[in-house]
C-alpha cells in the first residue's frame, strides 16, 4: 500500500496563509490505513490549523471531509459542495489523490498535507517498510522474492556492492543489505545458482514519458 | 414513562445487613424510609443476608413478581457474592450492566454512624441507574463444552467441578503429570485425553476452535471456554542448601510426597524457608506430612523454619495439631549446615533463643528439603499459541491490581491454580468455584449479553487492522460480508463476548469508524462543547474514583478550579481529537488520569494514552502553544489527594501561561 506521512504543520500553515476558509480533504484509502490522512487525521489537522491561526489573531474557518478514495473521480465529486465554499483545499491523500483532486477542481488551489513516501508493508501499528518501487518490470522470481530495487540502497540489479558488511548496508548499520537478504533467501530455497544470471539493465517504461496503463480488453467504450 | 404508563426502568433496591454486621453503623429502616420518599424505583427491602441460598431464591422470585429490570444492591462488596447475585439476575434476564452495587462496608469505615452516607450513596447510584441508556440484549448461541488443560491435582479438581454443569475435555497439555486423574474417575460428562497438546486456538469465547494433537493425531474441536490448570513444577535448587545433592537420606519435598519411605521408628527432618519463600504450599505440605509421619509411628519429626506461615486456611489448626502430636519446630536465623552420610543427615544450626545452648546438631534418617516452584516449560508455548500474557517468573498472569487471578487477558480463557503463581488449599477451592461459575454461564448453550461492544460503521472502515492489532483482549475480527458497505465488503467486528469495552480500539481507529456505546465521540465531544478552564479525562477504574474522593475532601473543588471531569472507561479511550478539541474550544489545560504503570485494567490503555498525550503535546508545540497545557497523571482509585494536587498544579501552571492562545472563538 501507499505510505505517506503528515507534512510538518509550519509548511501547511505557510500554504494556507492567505486564506480565511479552507477544506481539509481526507481519503479512506491508503492514507487511512497508514494513519496519515483518514478522518481522524483530518480532524487533527483542522484543529491544529484553527488553533495556530487563532493564536496569530487571524482566524480561519476549516471544513472537514473525507471520501472513500481521492484517486477516483466519482468519489471526488462528493467534495463539490464544500469546495464551492472555500478558497483552498489541503488534501491528505497520497500524491495521486492530491493531483487528481486538483485536476478535478482546477479553479481552487489544492495543497499537499502529506509527503507520499513509498509503497510498503504495514509491519505493525505505527511501522512501515518499503517493499516495491513500481519499476514496471518485476524481477522477484530471480531474487528470492526480495526486491533489489526497493531494498538495496543503490537499487543494484546485480549486487551486492563492496559495502555490504555483516549483513548490513554501508549507508547505515540499521539497514539490512538487500543483497545479503537475497543471498540468504536463495540459499534457503536452494536456488543460489540464480545469482549466476546477470540481470540486464531495466527498461523503466519511461521511453514514452509518464507511465499509463490501458487494457484494451477491459476498457469500456461508451 | 413507557407503554401503559409503566416505567421502563424498574429498579429493585436491596439493603443487605450482612448478617447484622452493618446495622451497627447504619439505621436500615431510616435508609429505607428516606429512599422510599424518592419515586424512581419499583421495590425496596432490607435483607438480612442476601447471599444466603434462601434469600437468593427470594430475590429471584421478586425479580419476576415485580418485573424488575435493574438491581441496586447495597451491602458488602465481596466479588464472589456479587457474582452470585449477578448470576441470579442474569438467569432472570437482568444483565450485569444493570446490576449496581453500593459497598456499605467501605462507606461506613471509620465512622460511628454511616446512615446518611448510605442514603447519599444509594441515591447517587439510583440517579446513575436512571441515566443508563436502554441497552439491547443479544442472545448468543455458545458451545457449553469446556477444555481444561492440566491433569495434575488442580486440573482434576477444576474439571470435576465444571463437569457437574457442562461437558469437559481434560487434557494433560503434553505434561507427564497425571495425579489428578484419580479425582475425575467415574465423572460423567468428562473426557480425558493424555499426551494431548493444544496446537492452535482461534475464534472467540463461546466458540473457540481448538486444534489438539492427541498421541500425534490432530483433531479440531469447539469449546465455549478454556481453563488452564497446569500447576507449577517443583525444582530442587541445591545452591539454596549449600550444595547438598539429593540422594540417599536426602529427599526433595516432592520426592518425599511421591514415595514416602517406611517411617516406623525413623527420624525425619524437614527444612522450610530456604526455598519457596513466597507461597504457602511447602508449609502446608510439610505440616500435613509431618503429622502423618508421627501418626504412623515415626520416632522423631523435626521442622526447621524461619517464619511459620500459618496466616491462611486451616494452617493455624494444623500447626497446633503438629505441636500437640510432638513435632519439634526449630526456628533458625543463620545459615544451616548440612552434612550427610549414606544413611543419615545432620543439620547444624545456632539456636537463636537460647544463647547458652549455642550450636545444635540434629541428626535424622531422612532429610526432606523444600523446593521452589517454577512454571512448566509448556507455559510459554501455550501463552504464545493463545496470545496470553505472562507475568513475574514466567507464570501466567501479570502483576496488576486490577486483574483477578483467574482471568486472563482474554475473555473465555481462565487460569486455575499454581500456573499463575503457586497457590494452595482454600485459595484453590475458591478459584475453582469462581471459574466454574464463570464458565457456567455457557452451560445452557445460550448466553444473554448487553450489546455494548463497540460498533463499526463499515463505510468508514478501511480494514486497516489498527484496531485488530491494538485490542488488548483479542476481541476483534475482520469479517467479510457482501452487505458491508465499503469496497472490501469487510469490516472490523468486536465480539460481544470477548470485548471488555475499554474503548482503546475506538480511539485508535484512523477512520473514526468505531463507536463505543455510552461513550461515543458524539457524547463525549458534546459534553466538552464549552469546556471550563480545566478538563480532566478520567479513567473510571482510577481517575474518576479519585476525583470523587477529591470531591469529598473539598466539595467546592471542581467549582474552585473550574474543572470538568469527563469519565472514560479507560485512559485508552481518550482520543487525540478529544484532547485537541478541548483546547481548541477554550480549555486552558487538559489532564488525562489513568491507572499506574503496569496497572491498567485493560493492559495497555494507559500506555496508549501516554503516547497520545505526547503526540498532542508535539502538535501544540509545533504551533507555538505551551505543550504543558496537557498532562497525563498516573493515579489509583484511592488517591483523592493526588488528584486534587494534580489539578491544582495544572491550574497554577495555566495561570502562569496566561490565556490559551489557541482558543478558537466562535
Ligand atoms: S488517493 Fe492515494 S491514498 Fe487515497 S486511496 Fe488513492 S492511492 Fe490510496
Ligand atoms: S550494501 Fe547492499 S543494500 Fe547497500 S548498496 Fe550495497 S548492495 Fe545495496
Ligand atoms: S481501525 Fe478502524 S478502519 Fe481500521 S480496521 Fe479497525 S474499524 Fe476499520
Ligand atoms: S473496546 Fe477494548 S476490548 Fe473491546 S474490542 Fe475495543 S479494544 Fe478490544
Amino acid at each position: 500500500m501507499i505510505v505517506a506521512e503528515r507534512k510538518p504543520i509550519e509548511k501547511i500553515l505557510e500554504m494556507v496563509a492567505p486564506y480565511k476558509k479552507i477544506l481539509v480533504a481526507g481519503c479512506y484509502g491508503c492514507v487511512t490505513v497508514c494513519l496519515a490522512g483518514g478522518e481522524k487525521e483530518v480532524g487533527i489537522l483542522a484543529s491544529q490549523i484553527r488553533m495556530a491561526r487563532s493564536k496569530e489573531d487571524n482566524p480561519i474557518e476549516v471544513l472537514e471531509q473525507t471520501v472513500e478514495r481521492q484517486c477516483d473521480a466519482e468519489y471526488l465529486e462528493k467534495f463539490r459542495d464544500n469546495i464551492a465554499q472555500v478558497e483552498a483545499v489541503v488534501s491528505l491523500a497520497c500524491g495521486i489523490g492530491i493531483q487528481y483532486l486538483a485536476e478535478k477542481y482546477p479553479k481552487t488551489p489544492v495543497f499537499p498535507g502529506v509527503n507520499t513516501l513509498f509503497l510498503g508493508a504495514n509491519i505493525d501499528v505505527g511501522k512501515w517498510e518499503e517493499r516495491c518501487m513500481a519499476c514496471g518490470d518485476c524481477v522477484l522470481d530471480k531474487t528470492g522474492g526480495i526486491c533489489p530495487i526497493a531494498r538495496c540502497s543503490k537499487h543494484l540489479l546485480n549486487g551486492p556492492c563492496g559495502g555490504s558488511q555483516y549483513g548490513k548496508c554501508e549507508v547505515s548499520k540499521d539497514v539490512p543489505c538487500g543483497w545479503q537478504l537475497i543471498y540468504d533467501r536463495l540459499k534457503e530455497l536452494g536456488q543460489l545458482d540464480k545469482l549466476k544470471e546477470i540481470i540486464p539493465p531495466k527498461n523503466w517504461l519511461r521511453a514514452k514519458g509518464p507511465r499509463t496503463l490501458v487494457r484494451e480488453d477491459l476498457t469500456l467504450e461508451r | 414513562m413507557g407503554e401503559n404508563g409503566k416505567r421502563n426502568t424498574r429498579v429493585g433496591i436491596y439493603l443487605c445487613d450482612c448478617d447484622g454486621k452493618l446495622s451497627k453503623k447504619i439505621d436500615f429502616s431510616k435508609v429505607k424510609t428516606v429512599i422510599q420518599s424518592k419515586a424512581d424505583f419499583e421495590y425496596i427491602r432490607v435483607a438480612k443476608r442476601l447471599c444466603g441460598p434462601s434469600e437468593l431464591q427470594e430475590l429471584s422470585e421478586e425479580i419476576d413478581k415485580y418485573s424488575l429490570n435493574r438491581l441496586l444492591i447495597a451491602g458488602c462488596s465481596d466479588p464472589m457474592i456479587n457474582r452470585r447475585i449477578v448470576e441470579v439476575a442474569e438467569n432472570k434476564g437482568i444483565v450485569r450492566y444493570f446490576v449496581d452495587f453500593v459497598d456499605l462496608f467501605a462507606l461506613s469505615e471509620g465512622k460511628k454512624d454511616a446512615t446518611e452516607d448510605a442514603i447519599a450513596s444509594v441515591n447517587e447510584t439510583l440517579d446513575l441507574i436512571g441515566m443508563k441508556a436502554d441497552v439491547k440484549i443479544e442472545e448468543l448461541d455458545v458451545v457449553p463444552d469446556v477444555l481444561v488443560i492440566g491433569c495434575g491435582i488442580e486440573g482434576g479438581v477444576a474439571a470435576r467441578a465444571i463437569s457437574k454443569k457442562q461437558p469437559v475435555v481434560l487434557i494433560d497439555g503434553g505434561l507427564e503429570v497425571t495425579d489428578g486423574l484419580d479425582l475425575v474417575k467415574g465423572a460423567k460428562n468428562l473426557t480425558v485425553k493424555t499426551n494431548a497438546k493444544v496446537l492452535r486456538v482461534s475464534g472467540f469465547p463461546g466458540e473457540f476452535l481448538v486444534r489438539i494433537s492427541e498421541n500425534g493425531k490432530v483433531i479440531d474441536q469447539k469449546f465455549g471456554a478454556i481453563v488452564i490448570a497446569l500447576g507449577a513444577q517443583p525444582v530442587y535448587d541445591k545452591s539454596k542448601y549449600g550444595g547438598v545433592e539429593l540422594g540417599g537420606p536426602v529427599l526433595s519435598l516432592s520426592q518425599f510426597v511421591k514415595s514416602r519411605p517406611e517411617c516406623a521408628g525413623k527420624r525425619f527432618t524437614f527444612v522450610l524457608d530456604k526455598a519457596d519463600q513466597d507461597s504457602l504450599i511447602s508449609h502446608a505440605t510439610v505440616l500435613r506430612e509431618a503429622v502423618a509421619l508421627k501418626e504412623q509411628g515415626a520416632a522423631d519429626v523435626n521442622v526447621f523454619y524461619i517464619d511459620m506461615k500459618v496466616t491462611a486456611d486451616h494452617l493455624e489448626q494444623m500447626y497446633e495439631k503438629a505441636r500437640s502430636v510432638g513435632i519439634n519446630f526449630l526456628k533458625y536465623v543463620d545459615d544451616l549446615e548440612i552434612r550427610t552420610t549414606s544413611t543419615s543427615a545432620t543439620v547444624r544450626y545456632r539456636e537463636p533463643f537460647l544463647p547458652d545452648v549455642g550450636i545444635v546438631e540434629v541428626t535424622s534418617d531422612y532429610l526432606v528439603l523444600a523446593e521452589d516452584f517454577v512454571p512448566f516449560s509448556v507455559t510459554q508455548e501455550l501463552a504464545e499459541i493463545m496470545e496470553l500474557r505472562l507475568g513475574p517468573g514466567g507464570f501466567f498472569q501479570e502483576d496488576n491490581v486490577h486483574f483477578l487471578p483467574i482471568k486472563s487477558n482474554r475473555e473465555g480463557i481462565f487460569f486455575v491454580g499454581s500456573c499463575h503463581g503457586p497457590i494452595h488449599g482454600t485459595e484453590l477451592t475458591r478459584e475453582v468455584e469462581a471459574v466454574a461459575a464463570e464458565v457456567g454461564r455457557f452451560a445452557s448453550g445460550k448466553v444473554r449479553v448487553p450489546a455494548l461492544q463497540p460498533r463499526v460503521e463499515a463505510e468508514k472502515c478501511a480494514v486497516c487492522l489498527t484496531c485488530y492489532r491494538s485490542c488488548p483482549h483479542k476481541a476483534i475480527e475482520i469479517v467479510h460480508d457482501e452487505s458491508l458497505n465499503n469496497m472490501y465488503h469487510s469490516a472490523a467486528r468486536m465480539h460481544p463476548l470477548a470485548c471488555r469495552r475499554c474503548g482503546t480500539c475506538a480511539a485508535e481507529c484512523p477512520g473514526k469508524a468505531i463507536q463505543l456505546p455510552l461513550y461515543t465521540d458524539q457524547e463525549i465531544l458534546t459534553k466538552t462543547k464549552k469546556p471550563p478552564t480545566l478538563v480532566a479525562f478520567a479513567c473510571e477504574n482510577s481517575g474518576a474514583l479519585a476525583a470523587e474522593l477529591a470531591q469529598k475532601l473539598d466539595s467546592q473543588f471542581q467549582e474552585k478550579f473550574k474543572l470538568q471531569v469527563v469519565r472514560v472507561p479507560c485512559a485508552g479511550k481518550v482520543d487525540v481529537i478529544y484532547l485537541l478539541k478541548a483546547l481548541e474550544r477554550g480549555a486552558e489545560g487538559v489532564l488525562v488520569f489513568g491507572c499506574h504503570q503496569e496497572n491498567c485494567k485493560y493492559i495497555w490503555g494507559n500506555k496508549r494514552a501516554i503516547k497520545r498525550k505526547e503526540q498532542v503535546r508535539k502538535l501544540l508545540e509545533d504551533i507555538g502553544i505551551e505543550r504543558d497545557r496537557l498532562e497525563f497523571v498516573h493515579i489509583a482509585a484511592n488517591q483523592g489527594n493526588q488528584f486534587y494536587d494534580a489539578v491544582k498544579a495544572m491550574a497554577e501552571k495555566v495561570r502562569q501561561f496566561g490565556t490559551n492562545p489557541g482558543k478558537v472563538v466562535r
